[in-house]
């Protein structure tokens, strides 16, 4: 039988999660921690961190804020822009991108920044997305790469020293209380969190013709050139109480779009919107440890009490885990075309990645579907 | 493509060997039945264990008689890997003595160290040396490693009956060959890119 | 100590030693995915079981350990179902452990693709299950595995049951009888040192490695470069490492490189 916390839903498979003697999740703790801090003078840490590196001329740029064009993002900018910095917006492009996703870039263009978008040669990055797929279960693993890599690389390259990143997920979902701690984005912190899975960069070249020429814009920068501009990453939710809801709310009052439908697998309509590869991550994220992203909405909302546990317990089991038919409304037969994949390829990827521990069987070993095809977990709350 | 029969007597990991063949191109079938060598293109004993059970085993289950007649009269290509290698020798020295299917003259005897340092089993990953082309080791080339795991080996009385050896405890015979009659010391099954190739070449014989 | 490793050490270079030296990434397993710990403690989860397979297949590492921790505590068997999918991925040798009680956990295990078993509580409760198993399947198909802690007196003593039940053995003895008993190899892991990423716990490495004839893989600590070389220095045939790879950009290839310049045979 599968644990689960008991003051919201994350199962015991989450990895770097860890429950305590009460049965509470590390992530749970982590918010309820929250509550010690001094706001007040974390965001006089912010000022005082800012304005240590913002450019003494304006020859330069303050900051550099990694952004998607979704809500995160669009709220890192506009924080930035309320305290007076001029940042440089810069955006590892996905692929697949989604139509509301680009008018969501564009909007935060229109709040008043420079923007800089790197996009990675297509042709390889869908074989990428492939080979990830089948590898390590994860279809988006070249998007992780490109979310922390790019932003880095352009920083060394314009010698911009202070990276500002939004949350800090070791924080939000609980991982071990040094990451919780850590202020700073480095490239320990990539290979132990940034959800590599394993998998290095180097270990593409050689596979399906992909070269070491192919990949120049998923190689980090090395020690040295990080040392040499003085590169630091840092969290904008160590120094504001971080909230997705609060961000969604504050990026829709400055333009930003959602989606008229909740997104498929989801609790929400305010996320996960610009990539019409998500719904195929997530569902990986289910088979192998038996949540998906409704969960992580849901277990959001009920830490800031907007949701009791015994309700959002009724919504994950509508929502989680359903089998992505369609993302953003694009059939997954056209989403794994473009990735050279067919359905029954996907199907049987699937399965090999699927934790058959934490689903149905029947009798024969063989994981059972219900009418929608989506498999069942064997219990969905702690018995 | 061509049946190959892989002969399950009852003491080791046949899936690993079965999916190596199907990838090189082989239709393995697992077989424990005396009467399905009949009809197989190609024959691999695998193998992993002690000599006197295996030989039991295979005279228990009428292997011994079909194999014969499948191999040494038919002419089969044959592919002993390991314990079947060792199998195919006259007689070994392991638990006491125990007549082999005698097919290559040769006895199998206990690695001996010739240096203190020389770890008995002989585990991990060793080259082959070869001087001649043959067509078992076609792309292969000299001084590949293969993944070896053993204490006992193959000492061949007729010299040209070894194809390659490998400097361990002095040297053994890594590889040996008469006529259609192939063994191997290694795990070609076990032995990536190196033992996929070699596969590949005994199925295009 | 230090005179035997460096003679070892020396002989090594003379030899032109071809038997390459293994790098073994290893895979705790622990209910239902893999954990990495520290001390055998604080187990956190490190992701699923079958990505961690093919990226090392994928990587052609010489050999995989793969160890289910709790099996034997939890009074359970090998999960034969989850062996086999995995086995499936796997294109170089695997050994299993976890569990394993009887000859038919073995037989059963080989069946579905394990390679060699790994006997870790058993070979104490039952030190006639060794040789039960070298018997039947060979010496090469049975791995010791041994856990020490050190103690007060700074001598070492065997846990079982995943560093949980002392046993008031000496791991060299322990060793020592297991290669009578026909073992092929020993796994020997420094509870202390593990996952610590500090480096390996030299002494204990050189005491085993000194004391049998068979081949000893060491394990527990490993956390750069330099402390794989160290241990070879001490006399381990092969070596055993899993927090380096989940969390650091270390690979086994750049592990067996860094050796290679050192010296050592690798296969790269």
């Amino acid at each position: 039988m599968i644990k689960y916390c008991n003051r919201c839903l994350y199962p015991e498979t989450k990895p770097d999660l860890s429950f305590d003697d009460e049965g509470v999740c590390s992530a749970c703790r982590s918010f309820e921690n929250r509550k010690e801090i001094n706001w007040a003078q974390r965001q006089s840490e912010f000022t005082e961190i800012t304005q240590r590196y913002r450019s003494n001329d304006g020859s330069n740029y303050d900051a550099l804020v990694p952004v998607s064009g979704g809500k995160d993002s669009t709220y890192q900018v506009i924080k930035l822009l309320e305290n007076g910095l001029n940042p440089l917006c810069v955006t590892g492009m996905t692929d697949s991108l989604s139509d509301i996703g680009r008018r969501n870039i564009e909007n935060i263009k229109s709040l008043g920044v420079d923007y800089i978008e790197v996009t990675m040669n297509p042709t390889i990055r869908r074989r990428i997305n492939r080979l990830a797929l089948q590898l390590v279960g994860d279809i988006s693993w070249p998007e992780h790469i490109a979310i922390f890599t790019i932003p880095i690389r352009i920083a060394v390259q314009m010698n911009i020293p202070l990276v500002v990143w939004g949350e800090n997920s070791q924080s939000e979902y609980g991982g071990p209380a040094a990451a919780q701690e850590s202020k700073v984005l480095d490239r320990q912190w990539l290979e132990e969190f940034g959800g590599l899975l394993g998998l290095r960069v180097t270990d593409l070249i050689g596979q399906e013709g992909i070269e070491k020429r192919h990949l120049i814009q998923y190689m980090y920068p090395s020690d040295e050139e990080l040392r040499r501009v003085g590169v630091t990453g840092i969290f904008l939710g160590h120094f504001f109480p971080w909230d997705g809801y609060t961000n969604a709310l504050y990026a829709q009052a400055h333009g930003f779009e959602t989606y008229p439908t909740l997104v498929e697998g989801s609790l929400a309509n305010y996320e996960n919107l610009d990539n019409h590869q998500t719904g195929i991550h997530d569902y990986f994220k289910f088979l192998k440890f038996g949540f998906g992203r409704a969960t992580d909405i849901a277990n959001n909302h009920i830490r800031r009490n907007r949701l009791l546990r015994k309700d959002a317990l009724k919504l994950v089991q509508l929502h989680d885990g359903q089998f992505p038919h369609t993302c953003l409304g694009k059939p997954i037969e056209e989403t794994l075309a473009e990735i050279g994949m067919t359905l029954e390829q996907f199907n049987k990827t699937c399965d090999q990645f699927t934790n058959k521990k934490l689903f149905k069987c029947n009798n024969n070993g063989e994981l059972i579907k219900n009418s929608m095809g989506n498999l069942i977990k064997i219990n969905a709350d702690t018995t | 493509m061509s049946k190959v029969a892989i002969i399950d007597y009852g003491l080791c990991n046949l899936d690993s060997m079965a999916r190596a063949v199907d990838i090189c191109g082989g239709t393995p079938c697992v077989t424990a039945e005396a009467s399905e060598l009949k009809s197989a293109d190609r024959i691999i004993l695998p193998g992993v264990g002690a000599f006197p059970n295996a030989m039991k085993n295979l005279q228990d289950a009428g292997m011994v008689a079909a194999l014969n007649e499948a191999v040494i009269e038919k002419g089969r290509p044959f592919l002993g890997v390991c314990l079947g290698m060792h199998l195919i020798a006259e007689r070994s020295v392991e638990h006491g003595k125990t007549e082999g299917l005698g097919w290559i003259k040769g006895n199998i005897k206990r690695l001996e160290p010739s240096e203190s340092t020389e770890r008995i089993p002989h585990v991990g990953w060793n080259e082959i040396d070869f001087e001649m082309p043959h067509p078992l080791l076609s792309g292969i080339e000299n001084r590949t490693d293969f993944y070896f795991v053993h204490s006992y080996h193959f000492q061949a009385k007729v010299s040209h009956h070894i194809v390659a050896t490998t400097p361990y405890c002095g040297e053994f015979a890594s590889i040996v060959q008469k006529d259609n009659i192939f063994g191997v010391q290694f795990h070609p099954e076990k032995s990536q890119k190196a033992g996929a190739r070699l596969l590949s070449n005994f199925l295009s014989l | 100590m230090l005179g035997y490793c460096l003679i070892f050490y020396l002989f090594n270079k003379v030899l032109n030693y071809v038997l390459k030296t293994r790098i073994i990434p290893t895979l705790l397993y622990k209910d239902l995915g893999l954990v990495k710990g520290v001390g055998f403690d604080s187990w956190r989860r490190v992701g699923s079981a079958m990505q961690s397979i093919k990226v090392y297949n994928m990587r052609e590492v010489d050999e995989l350990v793969f160890l289910d921790i709790t099996a034997t505590q939890d009074s359970r068997q090998p999960d034969f179902h989850l062996i086999d999918d995995l086995a499936d991925e796997c294109f170089m040798p695997l050994a299993v452990g976890g569990g394993i009680k009887t000859i038919e956990d073995v037989r059963k295990l080989l069946m579905v693709g394990a390679d060699k078993v790994v006997v870790n509580s058993q070979a104490v409760v039952t030190p006639d299950l060794i040789s039960a198993i070298a018997n039947q399947f060979g010496a090469q198909s049975i791995v010791v595995s041994i856990d020490a802690r050190k103690t007060k007196s700074g001598d070492y003593e065997i846990y079982t049951h995943a560093g949980k039940t002392p046993t008031g053995l000496c791991p060299k003895d322990m060793s020592r009888c297991a290669q009578e008993a026909g073992a092929g190899e020993i796994l020997i892991t420094s509870i202390d040192n593990d996952g610590t990423m500090e480096g390996y716990d030299l002494t204990l490495i050189e005491e085993i490695s000194r004391t049998v004839s068979i081949p000893v893989i060491a394990s527990g600590g490993a956390g750069k470069k330099g402390d794989f070389s160290d241990a070879l220095r001490c006399g381990a045939s092969a070596l055993a490492a899993a927090s380096i790879f989940h969390f650091t950009e270390q690979t086994p290839l750049e592990i067996k490189h860094h050796l290679k310049d050192q010296r050592f045979p690798v296969r790269v």
